[in-house]
């Protein structure tokens, strides 16, 4: 920001963690106000029992009968204490409905994260290193045609193929019983876990090969080849930390993706995840949740793209030098 | 909203379930016979090999974890031996809790529950004697006072449970325990339908002091085959054989799953991932055979009626709801929502009732006489909304189609899916969709078609003219002890409905779940849970 | 698809290439490139289906043939029958309109939406710009498919909704690059000359900067529809669609892929038209996208 230049790394990272806070906090305000759309929780909770005395009752325990601003600041500290409330429709705090939903739904993403960046990248690079040849032509291809297939289309051909009718090797549903972890079914991983892959893989891999194409012909690559360094070390010295910043971005901007678009994959393969649950909660209007999953999901795009712009300075020297 | 969910679940099942025993007057009769004591011979510790087991299976044997995969769940599900919200509520309560008395396949009831026999002692008392030897899961002995404890549970109204509706002619504070398995049960009005009501499985016997699930499965002790060991509302249930069972049960333990969707359910069948599932999609039931799945298909008297409120314009009007009625083409629903299974209704419900009229001719595809019915009402080029919800299968397809039909008439009918119907606007619209489960007649009637009833989409009964006397018919029906004269009742009321009612009721549905080839003793069966009543309660199945 | 080719990275000081030639000449450019032709006639051939489809279907959209899940031989028709026994091929020929409507109306309104408020923000160069693009960041916070899923849940599936909540989520996206793009021109000294002319605020972003962000906006409003399209897929999927058994490829996906291994071409075919379509929208940016960095790089060597 302009009126908070200068400081180096550290006043960048200060910046950015501040700008951070205030997106979190303009969209708990925007949470709440929507969530008020899902009408009266008390009346939800009692349904047809829902007497005047029994609903006033309700709505005192429940901290309905203050105004809305006091009830968005009660909402607001009790989410900075870590208390998210207490669910609607289980009657159970919030944070163990969600405690090994959010888990489940973290191994996908660090998994899919795990697979899908080191392959695309590789991918990208070596394509952009033989551009216009043949590799490179048949994955910008394969890649489109993976982009071009909505995640669930994806999903529901790979049951077809390795669980159900073609081959019988997987299991086609992924139902982690509660009080198990999600890593002790590595088979039942497999196939969500490539789903995601094939969601991202194709975007990431295409910003790596333009990214890199951009580098291989700037100045300073051409300066070190002309110094006489072996292409190796050209390559990995100089090309591939220019060329992988902006790549940081796309990579959170995925991931930032499937930890709200995970919902299809999680409802093809049963999956106990975050995703879900967001559907349940919607369809029980259980406000509660609603609205932690949405902070929850908003927090990890604030948190990820910081990351990704503090990784993209560290990595690219060009803009290093300028802060 | 909990009213919602709790509709769209409850009325499925019979908590007043009224069929009229095929021995009549064993209930009713004047000197007050012993119900079906023939059969309560077959009672006790020796219990007769499952009915049903299918020729190439053989005998049944021990073993195994049936696992069993259910939609319509969520994080409401709960677990209660008397009430339910979800449709895994369903098949969680059976596995641990019993009925003193039980329907059987044909939806007859029978001796061969709790009690080993329920006797009216006059028209406003009956007695209940229970069976000896039984014990709750936690080895305690099931006695008269467990019995008062449940009844007064479901009677009491705070507790909000299912089956209290059905307790209404029941003096609940004046259960008297006559001796240690014998309790006497008075009734405010005379009830034929008290045996009916007690058969139904929201009717569970659960021990003095029991309370609803709470997070400690050990507080969940029944008289069932399966103990809960461990229960994740949303998402996951684990039952244990209870080895002190007072009946055969053959599985090691159940394990039952909520699932989001049918076809991920399918997949996991197909892969062998459950032995079991609810509610197989009827345009599936030949695409599965191949896959080493078998479908189970059961004709219910569960029904998918499109509500016209009688006193809501443009439906006020009879001649207006008759052409409704003569536009549907009862043939075509079927085949294109229930791929052909079920079978074809007459705008009136209760098809198992004994007092179901089957002489009124049935009504068919009229377009002529809908249009000039329309013409003579000034109704011409009608255009209409038609609001329905995802609230069971079926209920948005049959909109999409009868608007489809509609077409033909001239009617325009513009579809509504909303996702908050049963929550805002349920029971106040002019014209919707609604979903039942089996009933008997009077008991259907009760919760739906009197001016008291908690569901009455169509406002039904009239105010003054023909069917304006239909409560005072339901009155006399319930008194009525002579089973001829009480059918002739119920001919009068349904000729009410058939002729000016508010209901168009195209088809009775199927009942259709599957199950894995290994899986043996299931036979179709009338009553309204799913896989027969999953397996009278995970005991008269087995792995083959 | 294409972003590191035009669209700017997220922090602060990443540069961003931008073609500088106008948008007429970069489009009959790219055609040169084979890629741009195929995707320009997937296309053409998807649209013209969803357009003339239903002057060609055999069958209304709503007569019943046979059972559901009937073949085609059992029921006369070329791709058998779907979950409600309709004619798959005449459903899928009326399918394509909705889809293709409510896809373009929405990112159309988005993408304006999003260029407006970028080049604003560019032009600013002021508190305004910060406001702008931190506003843009909260409404990034919600995944699109999130977005959507508790509007229509709370609302109800009405195409306008739907529509609302694509452009909503579209916009932001579109901002940032936007601004992006526009920076750097913002910078350059004809702007200067322009605002020195006295020329209105409005004359020079649309009539100065917008022209020269053309390209870069082309990629992005191609590469936005395509989520769109994606994006009201798996609403339907999710089984959220304006008229739940209306003849639309969503919907089409969503009730017959349980039939996928038996009867697939109720799924199959949308599934398709789909995968042809974002291929072919692919394409054509990333062809336009090609053509302006290959325009860079010949004027950055000569």
């Amino acid at each position: 920001m302009k009126w908070l230049r200068g400081g180096g790394i550290a006043g960048f990272i200060v910046r950015r963690l501040l700008l951070g806070l205030l997106v979190l906090f303009l969209v708990s305000v925007i949470v709440f106000v929507s969530t008020q759309l899902l009408g009266d929780p008390a009346r939800a909770i009692l349904g047809r029992d829902a007497t005047p005395d029994r609903l006033a009752a309700l709505q005192k325990q429940l901290n309905l009968d203050s105004s809305k601003v006091g009830q968005y600041f009660h909402w607001l500290g009790g989410l900075l204490h870590g208390d998210l409330g207490t669910s609607l429709a289980s009657s159970q705090p919030v944070t163990s409905v969600l405690g090994s939903r959010i888990a489940n739904s973290a191994v996908l993403v660090v998994l899919a994260a795990v697979v899908s960046v080191p392959v695309s990248i590789a991918i990208g690079s070596y394509a952009a290193l033989r551009r216009e040849k043949s590799f490179d032509t048949v994955t910008s291809n394969l890649m489109l045609l993976l982009a071009a297939l909505p995640e669930f289309v994806v999903a529901v051909l790979l049951v077809i193929l390795l669980s159900t009718n073609v081959f019988h090797l997987l299991p086609a549903i992924s139902p982690v019983p509660p009080g198990t972890h999600a890593w002790q079914y590595p088979d039942e991983l497999v196939m969500p876990v490539a789903t995601l892959v094939i969601a991202v893989a194709p975007y990431v891999s295409r910003i790596m090969r333009a990214s890199m194409i951009e580098v291989l012909e700037s100045d300073y690559v051409e300066m070190a080849r002309l110094k006489g360094l072996p292409e190796r070390t050209v390559l990995i010295r100089h090309a591939l930390p220019n060329a992988i910043g902006p790549v940081f971005q796309v990579i959170a901007i995925n991931l930032a993706y499937l930890a709200g678009g995970v919902v299809v994959i999680e409802s093809v393969f049963n999956y106990p995840g975050i995703g879900l649950g967001l559907v349940d909660a919607v369809t029980n209007h259980d406000i509660p949740v609603v609205q932690a999953l949405a902070m929850l999901i908003a927090a990890v795009y604030v948190v990820l793209n910081l990351l990704a712009d503090v990784a993209t300075i560290l990595v690219t020297p060009r803009l290093r030098t300028r802060l | 909203m909990a009213g919602s969910d709790q509709k769209r679940w409850q009325v499925v099942e019979p908590e007043g379930g009224l069929w009229v025993p095929s021995r009549r007057g064993l209930v009713m009769g004047a000197a007050g016979v012993v119900l079906a004591s023939a059969l309560s011979a077959c009672g006790g510790g020796s219990a007769p090999a499952p009915s049903g087991a299918t020729g190439a299976a053989g005998s049944p044997k021990k073993g195994g974890n049936f696992r069993l995969g259910v939609t319509g769940g969520g994080s409401k599900d709960m677990m209660d031996g008397q009430n339910i919200v979800t449709k895994p509520d369903q098949a969680r309560l059976v596995t641990a809790f019993e009925t003193l008395l039980e329907f059987d396949d044909d939806y007859q009831l029978q001796t061969t529950g709790l009690a080993e026999s329920v006797h009216a002692d006059n028209p406003t008392q009956y007695t209940i004697k229970l069976r000896d030897g039984i014990t709750f899961q936690n080895g305690k002995p099931l006695t008269a006072d467990d019995v008062i404890y449940s009844l007064q549970r479901i009677g009491t109204q705070a507790n909000g449970l299912t089956g209290f509706a059905a307790t209404a002619t029941m003096d609940i504070k004046n259960l008297k325990k006559v001796d240690k398995l014998t309790v006497q049960l008075p009734l405010l009005s005379p009830d034929s339908t008290i045996p009916q009501t007690l058969a139904s499985y929201t009717f569970g016997m659960v021990p003095v002091g029991y309370k609803a699930f709470k997070g400690d499965p050990s507080t969940q002790i029944g008289t069932g085959a399966y103990k809960l060991k461990s229960f994740t509302p949303g998402q996951e249930s684990v039952h244990e054989r209870y080895d002190g069972y007072w009946r055969d049960s053959w599985f090691d333990s159940v394990t039952i799953t909520d699932f989001s969707d049918s076809t991920a359910q399918i997949n996991a069948l197909k892969g062998g991932q459950i032995d079991a599932m609810t509610d197989l999609p009827a345009n599936q039931v030949n695409a599965i055979k191949s896959s080493g799945v078998e479908a189970l298909i059961s004709q219910t008297g569960g029904w998918i009626p499109i509500c016209m409120a009688i006193d809501m314009a443009p439906f006020n009007d009879p001649k207006v709801r008759q052409a409704m009625r003569l536009i549907v083409d009862r043939q075509q629903i079927l085949d294109q929502i229930g791929s052909g299974y079920g079978q074809i209704a007459n705008d009136l419900y209760s098809p198992f009732d004994e007092g179901y009229d089957k002489d009124l001719p049935q009504r068919q595809q009229d377009i002529a006489q809908a249009k000039s019915l329309l013409k003579s009402a000034g109704k011409e080029g009608l255009t209409v909304d038609l609001h329905t919800t995802n609230g069971a299968s079926g209920m948005v397809e049959l909109a999409s189609v009868f608007a489809s039909q509609a077409k033909a008439a001239g009617v325009n009918i513009t579809v509504k899916n909303d996702p908050n119907y049963y929550g805002d606007a349920y029971l106040k619209l002019a014209f919707s969709v609604d979903f039942w489960g089996t009933r008997g007649y009077l008991n259907q009637v009760q919760q739906g078609s009197l001016p008291n009833s908690p569901y009455n989409e169509t406002h039904w009964p009239p105010k003054s003219g023909e069917g304006s006397n239909f409560g005072d018919l339901y009155q006399q029906a319930l008194r009525e002890t002579d089973t001829n004269k009480r059918i002739e009742i119920q001919h009068e009321m349904q000729k009410a409905e058939y002729d000016i009612g508010g209901y168009i009721i195209p088809y009775f549905n199927s009942l259709i779940d599957g199950h894995s080839t290994k899986v043996a003793g299931l036979k179709p069966s009338k009553g309204t849970l799913n896989l027969a009543g999953f397996g009278h309660g995970f005991r008269t199945i087995w792995f083959s | 698809m294409s972003q590191a080719e035009t669209a700017p990275a997220l922090a602060e000081g990443v540069d961003v290439p931008t073609p500088s030639v106008r948008s007429t000449a970069l489009l009959a450019r790219s055609l040169r490139l084979w890629r741009t032709r195929i995707g320009v006639l997937f296309t053409l051939i998807l649209v013209l289906i969803a357009l003339l489809g239903p002057l060609m279907a055999p069958h209304a959209s709503d007569k019943f043939i046979a059972k559901p899940f009937s073949s085609g031989s059992a029921s006369g028709t070329v791709f058998g029958t779907d979950y409600l026994g309709y004619d798959v091929l005449s459903r899928f020929l009326y399918g394509g309109r909705g889809i293709l409507v409510t896809a373009l109306v929405s990112t159309v309104i988005g993408v304006v939406l999003g260029v407006v408020i970028g080049l604003v923000a560019a032009y600013a160069r002021n508190a305004l710009d910060d406001v702008l693009m931190r506003l843009m960041d909260v409404i990034m916070a919600f995944p699109q498919i999130m977005l959507a899923l508790v509007a229509v849940s709370l609302v109800g599936a009405k195409n306008s909704v739907i529509v609302l909540a694509i452009a909503l989520t579209t916009a932001p996206r579109v901002a940032r690059v936007a601004r992006g793009a526009a920076q750097p021109v913002v910078e350059r000294d004809f702007i200067g000359a322009t605002e020195a002319m006295g020329l209105s605020r409005v004359r020079i972003l649309f009539g100065e900067l917008l022209p020269n962000i053309l390209g870069p906006m082309m990629v992005e409003a191609t590469l936005r529809l395509t989520y769109s399209i994606a994006v009201i897929a798996a609403l339907a999927f999710l089984g959220l669609a304006a008229n739940p058994d209306a003849a639309n490829w969503g919907i089409m996906i969503q009730k017959n892929q349980v039939a996928l291994a038996s009867e697939p071409w109720g799924a199959l075919l949308p599934i398709l038209a789909i995968a042809l379509l974002t291929m072919g929208t692919g394409l054509i940016g990333d062809g336009i996208a090609r053509t302006a960095a290959g325009i860079d790089r010949e004027r950055g060597d000569a």
